[in-house]
């Protein structure tokens, strides 16, 4: 892994985003200084990035120094932001897992079987035909399209767009996991398994599993990034959780910020939410990346730099020592 | 005398295409008596891999379809069996050895892994975990004994009972995590590997093909199977590694007394390995009986010119003998003899009637294979030019 500074990064980021949130979830009172709706007395106090240092008049401490006291800036209720994005961490972050995951079960799972037991005529290709017929119809839209019809009607709130994102994201993995299913299925080291006399349930589950497992991991790294954009996207219309509110959420923030103050003038209102949906997606995407890379036993030895000292057949070629370039070199150094 | 353990009789297989249909096998008939080597040579697409699938039943059915016939193994014809039933004859009845050992390791696992797999399931069956199809201890053997063969003849039609889970935990207890890793080291050493134990550790893609199909070999053995049958081992191999590992199944062969079905197109390898040998030609086994009376007498046109054109040092014919023609399609095959338009016997009778079945045309006194032809001019063959 550290010899992908990429992935380095982003396996620090998650790490770091992990224990931010569970800090945040288990006692918010260590890094949060405010409530998610308190009102901190200063109002509309820009961040103190672009004015440093902060001008604090000891005498007057803390009014003065309020650029200090909130580095994200406060909001037109005196909202201390950087409170407010730190308290949607824990939500935001179960959200993208909690859904890709959930995708990645159902869908794989399913994926899995309808890739499998595909034959026309079978109970299993009756079961496949189902379940891909069943998948086109959701591919047929858009899933935020989709996902905002459900969430309109099913009623607004968390739960709500949480079910309408569930109900919308499997069908992208049935169809990842059963193109790579079909891929492997017909190798000749399945058929080789099968010729050992093993169980198709287990050449499924065992032999079929961990080879599509690998680009099926990284698509889930990289969509727990996606499930966060288009919650926020549902919250940013209006569908999600409303703000202010008692739940912060990036989304909802940044779509009420947007609608109802000048960017130019409040810049930071929406900046900061936004950079914090950045910073996730981005950081599960580096780690996606290279996941790929520890999870291919191709890759990992050479990247894990400790290839064994293989027992030769035949005594390797590549051992000669010289090389005519070296010859010459050699050749050179005696004559001078 | 003793029963073989697998007899096909007429078997046919078809593969349905959106092109049409086309005969791969057709009407092949053949034994491997136990303890013998028998070799299956012909051209590319003659249906010898067809053949060498379609006995344990791995072909994908669809778009493969077995027409007609039997294949009997140990007594039970596999051509009725449910596919759910199939696991329990594959691995630890009817093993198998590919002819691509680079793809046929599955690259996600660990040789260990792979070996232990192929034991573990012979354990869970021998122990009554899995069902499985020989009753008693397997006729594979590694020291020459005579060959057991199990009784009964239907077992799969008879439910097999699973131990109870008393008898399962007593066996599971009984079986260590060591013990099988002192078994895979041990058919690692069977295949001649130098150092079982790095090797263990490693992953398909860091050994060298020659590496790879010896421990595909270690795999198809760890299933102790009745029959064994070696689809082309040693043609995806450059040649040198190619005599290492027909030296080693040639070593094999002698120490553990399987039965062997061996599918080569190498006329010479098979000469090497086999006892019988059997001549495919369009889907069909156009020649069959022991190695040695082929080489010196084929009955069978097509195994007389196939011999001519294999070169050798001595002789210096230019440009070298082939045979005239290729081989038909084998969804248009020609009427007649499927071989007569390539034939240098020319008599209507060919062109018009199809090729009588395998005939015996002579029997060596001691020999228990026979000499059989399947062509009406068998006798005239070694007159021929």
């Amino acid at each position: 892994m550290r010899a992908n500074p990429l992935t380095f990064a982003g396996f620090i980021l998650v790490m770091i985003t992990l224990v931010l949130a569970g800090i945040v979830a288990l006692a918010p009172s260590l890094i949060i200084p405010y409530g998610a709706t308190q009102d901190t007395g200063a109002h509309e106090v820009a961040p103190t990035l672009l004015h440093w240092p902060p001008s604090c008049n000891v005498s007057h401490f803390p009014t003065s120094c309020a650029q200090l006291a909130h580095p994200f800036g406060t909001d037109q209720s005196n909202i201390d932001l950087m409170s407010a994005v730190l308290r949607a961490l824990p939500l935001d972050l179960a959200i993208g897992i909690g859904i890709a995951g959930f995708a990645l079960f159902a869908g794989g799972a399913l994926g899995l079987i309808a890739g499998f037991w595909d034959q026309p005529g079978t109970v299993g290709g009756g079961l496949s035909a189902f379940i891909l017929r069943t998948t086109d119809v959701f591919l047929a839209f858009p899933s935020l399209v989709l996902a905002l019809a459900i969430v309109t009607s099913i009623g607004r709130g968390l739960w709500a767009a949480i079910l309408a994102i569930m109900i919308t994201w499997w069908p992208y993995y049935v169809r990842l996991v059963r193109g790579e299913t079909l891929a492997v299925k017909h190798l000749p080291y399945v058929t080789a398994a099968r010729a050992a006399g093993v169980r198709d349930t287990r050449i499924l589950t065992r032999h079929i599993l961990r080879n599509v497992l690998e680009p099926v991991i990284v698509y889930f790294t990289l969509d727990i990034g996606t499930v966060l954009v288009t919650f926020s996207t549902i919250s940013f219309i209006g569908a999600g959780i409303p703000w202010p509110g008692p739940t912060p959420e990036w989304g909802s923030m940044m779509a009420f910020y947007q609608g109802n103050y000048p960017l130019e003038q409040y810049w930071w209102f929406i900046t900061f939410p936004g950079i914090a949906i950045f910073m996730t997606a981005l950081s599960f995407s580096l780690l996606g990346d290279g996941l790929r890379d520890v999870l291919d036993p191709r890759t990992r030895r050479a990247l894990a730099q400790t290839s064994a000292t293989l027992p030769q057949e035949t005594p390797a070629i590549a051992m000669t020592p010289t090389t005519p370039a070296q010859e010459e070199a050699a050749e050179e150094a005696a004559g001078s | 005398m003793t029963r073989p353990v697998l007899s096909v009789e007429n078997l046919s297989v078809d593969y349905e295409v959106g092109a049409g249909v086309f005969h791969a096998v057709s009407d092949i008939t053949l034994e491997v008596p136990p303890g013998r080597v028998v070799g299956i040579v012909g051209e590319t697409g003659c249906g010898k891999s067809t053949l060498a699938q379609a006995i344990p039943r791995l072909l994908p059915e669809p778009p493969a379809r077995i027409r007609s016939g039997k294949v009997i193994f140990q007594g039970t014809d596999l051509v009725p069996v449910p596919r759910s039933k199939l696991p329990m004859v594959r691995g630890t009845g009817i093993g198998m050895i590919f002819q691509e050992p680079l793809n046929s390791l599955n690259p996600a696992f660990r040789i260990y892994d792979q070996i232990a797999e192929a034991v573990q399931m012979r354990h869970w069956r021998e122990d009554g975990i899995l069902p499985s199809f020989h009753p008693g201890p397997t006729p594979f053997d590694y020291s020459r004994r005579p060959l057991t063969m199990p009784q009964t003849a239907d077992v799969l039609s008879r439910p097999v009972m699973p131990g109870t889970a008393k008898d399962v935990m007593a066996a599971r207890r009984a079986r260590k995590g060591s013990d099988i890793r002192n078994e895979v080291l041990d058919y690692l050493r069977l295949v001649r590997i130098n150092d079982p134990e790095t090797i263990l550790s490693l992953y398909p893609h860091e050994l060298s093909g020659g590496m790879r199909q010896r421990i595909m070999i270690a795999m198809a053995l760890s299933g102790k199977p009745a029959l064994l049958i070696a689809d082309e081992p040693t043609s995806a191999l450059d040649v040198t590694i190619q005599a290492q590992v027909l030296t080693l199944m040639k070593e094999l062969i002698d120490e553990v007394s399987a039965s062997i079905l061996y599918i080569s197109h190498d006329l010479g390898v098979v000469a090497e390995t086999a006892d019988d040998l059997g001549v495919m030609y369009a889907g069909r086994l156009v020649e069959f009986g022991p190695v040695a009376e082929i080489f010196e007498t084929p009955r069978h046109p097509y195994t007389k010119s196939l011999l001519r054109s294999i070169p050798t040092r001595y002789k210096s014919d230019w440009p070298m003998p082939t045979i005239p023609g290729s081989v038909p399609n084998l969804s248009q095959l020609p009427p007649g003899c499927r071989f007569h338009p390539r034939c240098s016997l020319t008599h209507p009778v060919c062109t018009r009637e199809p090729a009588p079945p395998l005939r015996v045309i002579e029997t060596t006194a001691g020999s228990t294979t026979s000499h059989k032809a399947a062509c009406h001019f068998a006798e005239e063959v070694p007159s021929l030019p």
